[in-house]
Parts: C-alpha cells; sequence; structure tokens
C-alpha cells in the first residue's frame, strides 16, 4: 500500500484541527440548556425514569464521538489517497505535445484551433485512469512544458489553460524528442500529439527520431483549412537615391481553388496602394512595388478575399517591414581641391561633407568616413575609416610598390560591395603606384602590373587605398566614379550591408545593437518587455510573433532605440489544410481514446464534503431538537 | 382626556399599561354585568342574609354548650335542667352580614407564562370582590406567598371596588410559595371568620394540603380557585436540558423526549387530580381556573357551581 496523496505531515495538521472542531461540537453538544419551569417537583416522577437510562445515555453520547473521530480517522485515510503499489506502477506516462504553431490560430473549428485542442485536452486529462500521469507540453519553435508529470487535475488544468498558438512553425523533431527525453526509463510511455497535422516534413523528422518504446497516438485539430498569405515581404532604398525604396512582396493561395484577393499596402500607417488580383489554385504571385513614395518608415500589407470574407488564419494576412533608417554620413576631405571628388560627393544628399586642406588642423568631431586626396595626414581616433586616394609614400597604411604607366583594371573583385555594378574594364590611367598588401588586406582591383585598389583595416580603423589620382586617367570622366566614392562611403558606413527589413518568428534573430553593453531590452509588439542577451553586437532573440519591435539597449548617451519588424513568411505553416492522421518513419500513428470522466480520484473529495455535510445537519438538527 | 391632556402625559411604562387594561372599561363593564346576574339568579334576599357559623343570638337552634359564669340565663335551657340536671345554654346560629377574604398567591410560579395565571387571578378576585361589594359583604382582599405580602384592609359597598383594583394592580408575583405559613399569619391577624377564596396554582413546595387544612382549622371556609396554565403540562421542550424551578432554584438535568412530555402530563393531571381529591373529601369547595377561559365565563360557572353566593 502506498500513500500517494497529501504528504504526512499536511494530514496531520488537518486530522488535528478536523478532530479539534469534532470535540468542541461534541463539547457544545453535552451543555444543556437551562429551562425554567413553574414546579420542578412535578418533574420528580419524570426525572426517576431519566435517571434508570442515564448510562445508557451517557455511553449513547461517547459512542457517539468515537464513531465521529472513528469517521474523520478514515476520512483522513481517504486524503492521503491510498493506492496498490501495483496500481502505480501500472500507469501510463503520457507526454502530451500540443502544437502552438500558426496554423494552430486557424478558426475553422470556433473559436480557434487551439482552443479546440485545450478543450480535447482536458478530455483527454479528465479520463486519464487513477494511476495515469501526463505532462503539457507546448510544441512551437521551442518546446515549453507547462507542467509536471501529474495526475492532479487542478495542476494540469492551469497548465492548459496556458496554451497559447504563436507565429511560428512547430518544431516537431524537437518536441518528439523532449517526450522521449522525458519519457525515458518510464513504463508505459505515450507521446500524443495534438495539432492540425502542419508539422512540416514529417518523414525527414521520423529520419532524426527514434520513439523507442513510446507510443505514437495523434489527435487531429480542425475541419478544413481556406487561406491566402503574404508568404514574403520586404522593402529596401535605393543605392543612389535612398529617399526611394521598393518593395517586394509575394501573395499565395493555398487553397485547390482560384481566389480573387485585395492587397493592401500601408505606409506608416496609411494607405498607400489598394490592389485586386486573381490567384490561381495554390499559386504563388510575387509583386515589386518600384519607386515606393508615401512611406518613410514602417510598411505593412494586409490580403483578404476580394469579396471581403476572412480566411481561416488571420495571422498570415498581415506583414509587416521596417524601411532601412537613413543616417547623415559625416565625411572629411582632406584635399588641396578636387573638383571632381567634391562633384561625386553632391550625388548623395545625405553626406554631410567637411573639406580641410593638408597639414591643417583637423577638426575633433566624430567622422564615418576621411577622405584623403594624395595626402597623407595622421587621423585621430575619432575617425572611423579612411579612403586614400593616390597616397604619398608614408604615413599611410599600405606600402607602395613600383610606380605604373599606362595601366588599368585587369582583374578586380565584381562582388564588392565597392566594385559591384561598376565598368571598370577600359578605364585608362596615365601613372600611379601599384600597392603592396599587408597580412589581412584584400585586393580589389589590380592591373597586370600590381594591386591598385586595396582594402584592409588598422587598429579597428577600415580603409580603403587607390594606388592613382583619379584625375590622371578618365575614371572621373565615368559614372563609374561617383559609384565607386559614394559604394566606399557606403560600405564603411554600413548602410543598406545586411539590413533586414524583417526577421522570420521561430527563427533566432541577432538584432544590430552596441557592442559596449551585454544586454538589451526587446519589447514585443504587444508591449511585454525582454532582457536578451547581446553578442558580438548583437542582440540575440528567438521571437514568436508577428509585429514591429523595438530594441533599448546602453544608457545615457550610448542608448540606442532601433525598431525591427517580423513575419511570420511560412508558406508550409500558410497551408492549413488539416490532416486526420500522422505517419512517422511509414508508422501510423495511434488514434486517441478519451475516456470517461475519472471520479475515483476525485471520490475522496465528495466523501468529505458529504460526511462534513451530514455532520452539520446532525449537529443542526440536534440542537434544533429534531432529532431528540 | 383632552388633547392637550394627551401631550401632558407622560409615557406609561409597559408594566403600567398591562395593569390599566387588566381592569379597564370592559372589565368594569363585564362585572356590571355579573353583579346584575347575580342579583337577578339570588333576588329577594336581603343583606346579612347568608348564615354564619357563628354561634350567637339567632333564632334557630344550633346547638347546647356548658353554662359558665356570666352567661345570660335567659338562654339556660331549664328544660334540659330539669331532666339531666346540667346547666347548659342554648346556643342560636348568628346571621350577619359575611366577611369574604379573597387571598391571592403572588408567588414566582404565579408569574409564569407571561403572568397569565396571575392575571386571571387577579381578575377573578376582582370580579368576585365586586359581586361581594354589591351584596355589602365585608370584603378584605390579601396578597401571599411564603408570608402576607400585602393586606388591603377590610371594606364594604359597591364604590369601593376602585380601591379592590387599585391593591390588586400594585400586587407584584415574586417569592417561593408557602401557603402553610402565609396562611397562619393571616389567621391570626383576621379573627372574624368567613368566607376565604384562594387564588393559587397551589405550586406550593411543602404540599397543598397546608395552606387549605390551616384555613379549614381556623373555622374559615375555604373556597380553593385553582389557576390552572394547560401549557405547563406539556411544555415545548426536546433533548438534553437543563430544568430549574423559577421559585426555588432547584435543577433536574434531563433528556426531553416526546415519552417524557406524556409523562409530565400524566404527572401534572394526577397532581390536579390530588388536588380535586383532597378538596372533595375535606368538602372544600373547588373551583379549576383556565387561564384561557375568559374570566366572566368562569366567575359564572363559580356561580352555577355554589358556594360563593348562598
Amino acid at each position: 500500500m502506498t500513500l500517494s496523496g497529501l504528504p504526512l505531515t499536511q494530514l496531520l495538521m488537518i486530522a488535528g484541527g478536523a478532530a479539534s472542531v469534532t470535540v468542541l461540537l461534541y463539547i457544545l453538544k453535552l451543555r444543556r440548556r437551562a429551562v425554567p419551569v413553574p414546579f420542578a417537583r412535578i418533574w420528580d416522577a419524570v426525572f426517576r425514569d431519566q435517571k434508570a437510562t442515564e448510562l445508557f445515555s451517557k455511553l449513547r453520547r461517547l459512542l457517539s464521538l468515537l464513531f465521529q473521530l472513528a469517521l474523520l480517522a478514515l476520512l483522513i485515510f481517504a486524503l492521503a489517497d491510498p493506492k496498490p503499489k501495483q496500481s502505480l506502477l501500472e500507469g501510463r506516462h503520457l507526454v502530451i505535445l500540443v502544437d502552438g504553431s500558426a496554423s494552430m490560430k486557424a478558426v475553422d473549428v470556433k473559436p480557434s484551433r487551439i482552443d479546440s485542442a485545450k478543450a480535447e485536452v482536458k478530455k483527454l486529462v479528465r479520463g486519464l485512469g487513477s494511476a495515469d500521469r501526463a505532462l503539457i507540453v507546448q510544441m512551437g519553435a521551442l518546446s515549453s512544458p507547462l507542467s509536471t508529470m501529474s495526475s492532479d487535475v487542478t495542476e494540469l488544468d492551469p497548465a492548459i489553460d496556458s496554451l497559447s498558438a504563436s507565429d511560428t512553425r512547430a518544431d516537431l523533431e524537437r518536441g518528439l524528442s523532449f517526450a522521449i527525453d522525458s519519457l525515458r526509463g518510464l513504463p508505459k510511455a505515450e507521446v500524443v500529439v495534438v495539432s492540425d497535422g502542419v508539422l512540416g516534413d514529417v518523414a525527414e523528422i521520423a529520419r532524426h527520431v527514434d520513439l523507442g518504446k513510446a507510443q505514437l497516438r495523434f489527435l487531429p485539430i480542425g475541419k478544413s483549412g481556406t487561406n491566402v498569405a503574404i508568404s514574403e515581404f520586404s522593402v529596401r532604398r535605393y543605392p543612389l537615391d535612398k529617399s526611394r525604396s521598393e518593395v517586394m512582396l509575394e501573395v499565395a493561395n493555398t487553397n485547390d481553388r482560384p481566389a480573387q484577393v485585395e492587397l493592401t499596402l500601408l505606409g506608416d500607417g496609411t494607405i498607400i496602394d489598394v490592389s485586386r488580383f486573381a490567384l490561381g489554385p495554390n499559386e504563388r504571385l510575387p509583386r515589386y512595388y518600384q519607386d515606393l513614395a508615401g512611406a518613410s518608415r514602417t510598411l505593412e500589407a494586409k490580403v483578404r478575399f476580394a469579396d471581403g470574407h476572412a480566411d481561416d488564419l488571420p495571422a498570415d494576412d498581415h506583414a509587416y517591414a521596417l524601411m532601412p533608417e537613413r543616417h547623415r554620413a559625416r565625411v572629411l576631405v582632406i584635399s588641396k581641391g578636387n573638383t571632381y571628388l567634391e562633384a561625386a560627393l553632391l550625388l548623395d544628399e545625405y553626406l554631410d561633407v567637411t573639406t580641410v586642406l593638408p597639414g591643417k588642423p583637423l577638426p575633433s568631431e566624430h567622422f564615418d568616413v576621411a577622405i584623403l586626396d594624395g595626402v597623407a595626414d595622421v587621423l585621430p581616433d575619432t575617425v572611423a575609416a579612411a579612403l586614400y586616394l593616390n597616397p604619398p609614400e608614408g604615413g599611410v597604411p599600405v606600402k607602395l610598390g613600383a610606380r605604373l604607366s599606362d595601366f588599368g583594371f585587369d582583374t578586380w573583385e565584381k562582388k564588392s560591395p565597392v566594385l559591384r555594378f561598376l565598368a571598370l574594364a577600359d578605364v585608362q590611367v596615365e601613372s600611379g603606384r601599384a600597392l603592396t598588401p599587408a597580412a589581412g588586406d584584400r585586393v580589389l582591383g589590380a592591373s597586370d602590373q600590381g594591386p591598385i585598389l586595396l582594402s584592409g583595416a588598422r587598429s579597428g580603423h577600415p580603409f580603403l587605398a587607390l594606388g592613382f589620382d583619379p584625375r590622371s586617367s578618365d575614371l572621373v570622366l565615368r559614372v563609374a566614379w561617383p559609384l565607386f566614392v559614394l559604394n566606399a562611403i557606403n560600405g564603411f558606413v554600413e548602410e543598406d550591408t545586411g539590413y533586414v527589413s524583417s526577421f522570420r518568428t521561430g527563427d533566432v534573430w541577432r538584432i544590430p545593437a552596441p557592442s559596449s553593453v551585454d544586454s538589451a531590452t526587446v519589447i514585443d509588439p504587444r508591449g511585454v518587455q525582454h532582457v536578451v542577451p547581446v553578442k558580438e553586437g548583437r542582440a540575440v532573440y528567438l521571437g514568436e510573433e508577428a509585429g514591429f519591435y523595438k530594441l533599448r539597449a546602453g544608457s545615457g548617451s550610448d542608448a540606442v532605440n532601433s525598431e525591427f519588424a517580423a513575419n511570420l513568411s511560412d508558406l508550409a505553416e500558410s497551408r492549413i489544410t488539416p490532416l486526420k492522421e500522422l505517419a512517422l518513419a511509414g508508422q501510423k500513428a495511434a488514434a486517441v481514446s478519451i475516456g470517461a470522466p475519472s471520479s475515483k480520484r476525485e471520490l475522496w473529495v465528495y466523501l468529505l464534503l458529504a460526511v462534513l455535510g451530514l455532520s452539520v445537519l446532525e449537529w443542526i438538527s440536534y440542537h434544533r431538537r429534531v432529532t431528540v | 382626556m383632552g388633547l392637550l391632556d394627551l401631550f401632558r402625559s407622560e409615557p406609561v411604562p409597559r408594566a403600567k399599561r398591562r395593569e390599566r387594561a387588566l381592569f379597564d372599561d370592559e372589565f368594569q363593564r363585564k362585572l356590571e354585568m355579573l353583579a346584575l346576574v347575580s342579583r337577578r339568579v339570588f333576588a329577594g334576599r336581603l343583606r346579612a342574609e347568608r348564615r354564619s357559623k357563628k354561634k350567637g343570638s339567632g333564632i334557630e337552634f344550633a346547638d347546647h354548650r356548658d353554662y359558665v359564669a356570666g352567661d345570660d340565663f335567659r338562654s339556660v335551657d331549664w328544660n334540659v335542667y330539669q331532666r339531666f340536671g346540667k346547666l347548659l345554654v342554648r346556643l342560636y346560629e348568628e346571621e350577619e352580614d359575611l366577611s369574604i377574604y379573597l387571598i391571592v398567591d403572588c408567588s414566582s410560579s404565579m408569574a409564569f407564562g407571561e403572568h397569565k395565571k396571575f392575571d386571571q387571578a387577579r381578575r377573578l378576585c376582582a370580579a368576585l370582590a365586586y359581586v361581594g361589594l354589591a351584596n355589602l359583604d365585608r370584603v378584605t382582599v390579601v396578597g401571599v406567598s411564603s408570608k402576607v405580602i400585602s393586606r388591603m384592609p377590610t371594606t364594604r359597598g359597591k364604590g369601593r371596588i376602585f380601591k379592590v383594583f387599585e391593591f390588586l394592580s400594585e400586587l407584584e408575583p415574586g417569592g417561593v410559595t408557602d401557603l402553610g405559613t402565609a396562611l397562619q399569619t393571616f389567621v391570626a391577624q383576621h379573627k372574624r371568620r368567613g368566607l376565604a377564596v384562594l387564588f393559587s396554582d397551589l405550586y406550593d413546595p411543602a404540599g397543598f394540603e397546608a395552606g387549605i387544612n390551616v384555613l379549614r382549622f381556623a373555622k374559615f371556609e375555604p373556597y380553593v380557585v385553582e389557576l390552572v396554565d394547560p401549557a405547563e403540562a406539556r411544555p415545548s421542550l426536546k433533548g438534553d436540558v437543563r430544568i430549574y424551578d423559577c421559585e426555588t432554584g432547584e435543577e433536574r438535568e434531563l433528556t426531553v423526549t416526546d415519552g417524557m412530555l406524556d409523562k409530565m402530563e400524566r404527572a401534572v393531571n394526577d397532581y390536579r387530580a390530588s388536588i380535586q381529591r383532597f378538596c372533595a373529601q375535606k368538602q372544600v369547595p373547588y373551583f379549576p381556573a383556565d387561564v384561557n377561559t375568559p374570566f366572566d365565563e368562569l366567575v359564572l360557572r363559580v356561580f352555577r357551581r355554589g358556594g360563593f353566593l348562598r
């Protein structure tokens, strides 16, 4: 016999309290009411008979107390929940993996698939046998246990209530691995997957997961799936005109029949474009919005059926993106005067240019880039990067090699951000110097006589060095010249480089943050704050909700407040047609049989209530002189 | 009473209001009716027509007694002397106006059960006093418990009824019943014998016989009016109780059941039967007065029963 109920100390406390109450009631029972009578002597005849039965009366009362105490002892014993050891060992152990992916937000079953799943799991839990134990796990991008392995409905119910669907896909492989780890060594192990079946490539998962002796069961949720989705959404600024941007999005029809859809684009919360178009069965339609005006910061896209009715999954009908923020780059030009350079710098209105003559004192403010035109002034630490044009001997981070004449770009890194889209093949240079790269330097362009364009970094300051004076070439007369200058500046200030207009939910995001801090605060679309670690200048966070986020890092003058967006952007998750079966490694998951609600475990509660109720009734009836 | 008097009048205490209600106008009208009834039934009889047991100078022979010095020679029965040689004096029943003593038990038990017995006793006492006064008898009202606690001087004439009301209104129940002791005091204080009407529940720890016997032995004509409250025979009690005597404080602990209440009812009836038996044996008129019966009906029953008006 094993006591699987309340712990002994708690039982003793309850027993003590209840016994005290019982004895108190008994004492109150013994206290007689004082009643006046007009002539006590008449009662003497009656009293004589009463004396004869007094002993029996006392005994009856004592027996009554003993009976009540015995009843109490039995109830306390029931509270201890005694069970045969055998029945404990034979109980099932279930890990209930509840799909918390975006597809579970579908409303084809009312009020939603996740709510339907909760109701089914509650039925399942109530139908468990007295020796069965269950663990509730929410299966999203991560698998999160919401309870302990328990048979206590009062513990499992709140866990079920806390289940929710996120804007991510469910990672079945991770969920099953967690379940197998939790069930290791336990008899009668079962894994119950409660899902709509939108679980990705199940065949691939089966190759990585070994269920062992655990039995897989599947509880299907959902009945239909009519859905259109925005499966991709991104925005970028034009490289040469950052005031303009272009948007690319993809609208998908996941149904087997054509659909008329209406797509709405909002810039900074205001509608800037509405278009209607037809989508074929299972068609994915990319759409581009070039030279988009009317949005400076936020972009949102919404899709719905053209007839106005909503689809079954609202979560993927709304996508978010943030336009890359424009920084005004501070450029320091040290030159005796260079018309072509000045002209190139005029092309970008977001450049803040300061010109200093060679040998003059340099300003002490921070500069993103310094352009040294034929000079080699020593730069202070406040200058982040440098572009050397025709560097003189000494004072520059690269060694100058042989003198060159009549040369050009014979090879160059066409994929380099500095040289991309530049036509340099027929550039003619009159004279110049070859550059000698140091370890870690990168040759971006070279003539057959030696390297003429190098990139590298010295003491954490990146630099770019061009081995000739542009004015002694025809480069300055070409379109490539201003592109080269602006690309170089953009490369140094990292604008547009690796910019992500929106993250994908369920992925681990690496959000740019100051490298000087260890942690940052991410505020999700619901306004909940999460403190996240910052590693190598990136805040690391696994987001599960689509929408606009904020990042707060650092304090004081170093404080950074930035925004970013996240989207579901998962076509697999948008295909919400539910599956009625789940097969893993060719083996079909067994169906879940939901038993009748078990009342066995609750019996002690009802017993206790019944006995207490009877005791109260008896006590009241006694004092109301009904039963005596 | 005028309107102004209403405003001027002091608030009347509850007990006082109850006393006023006891002898209100309705009560007095009923008394008048009872007096008329008594006159009609006993019409033609003259004052002092009642026959007292007092031996005196009447005309109807009653008995002989030995001559003692100082007796009137005219009352010596010379025929007896001639026949037996003994000097005996003739005694005649003296006809005189009757003395009526109305004795009200004022012990605590009379107040048991919302004063029902005590109020009924006072109403009956007032009614009989009025009839007595109307018949020009000498009426005395006495309140007793374990002693004579109050006494209204002997009075005569119908107009004195308000004195009787006043006296009865001022009686307060309290104390232990000891009719034997109390009535011994009473007889010692009242040399003139007469009709002694005792209003009591006869809950006397010393025995109800004691008080009646004192009256009997002192040559009074006792008339027992027992106040009966039926609720006392079957009290509404259940369960474990500790009963105590409202007069003596004696306690008994018992568990009251229906069977026990039946026994109690029988015991009360037995007690009353014993009173009735005793009175019958001793030729003492006995009259049970239920507290729930209107007093005028009870008074008429007293008249019909006889003994009070002869």
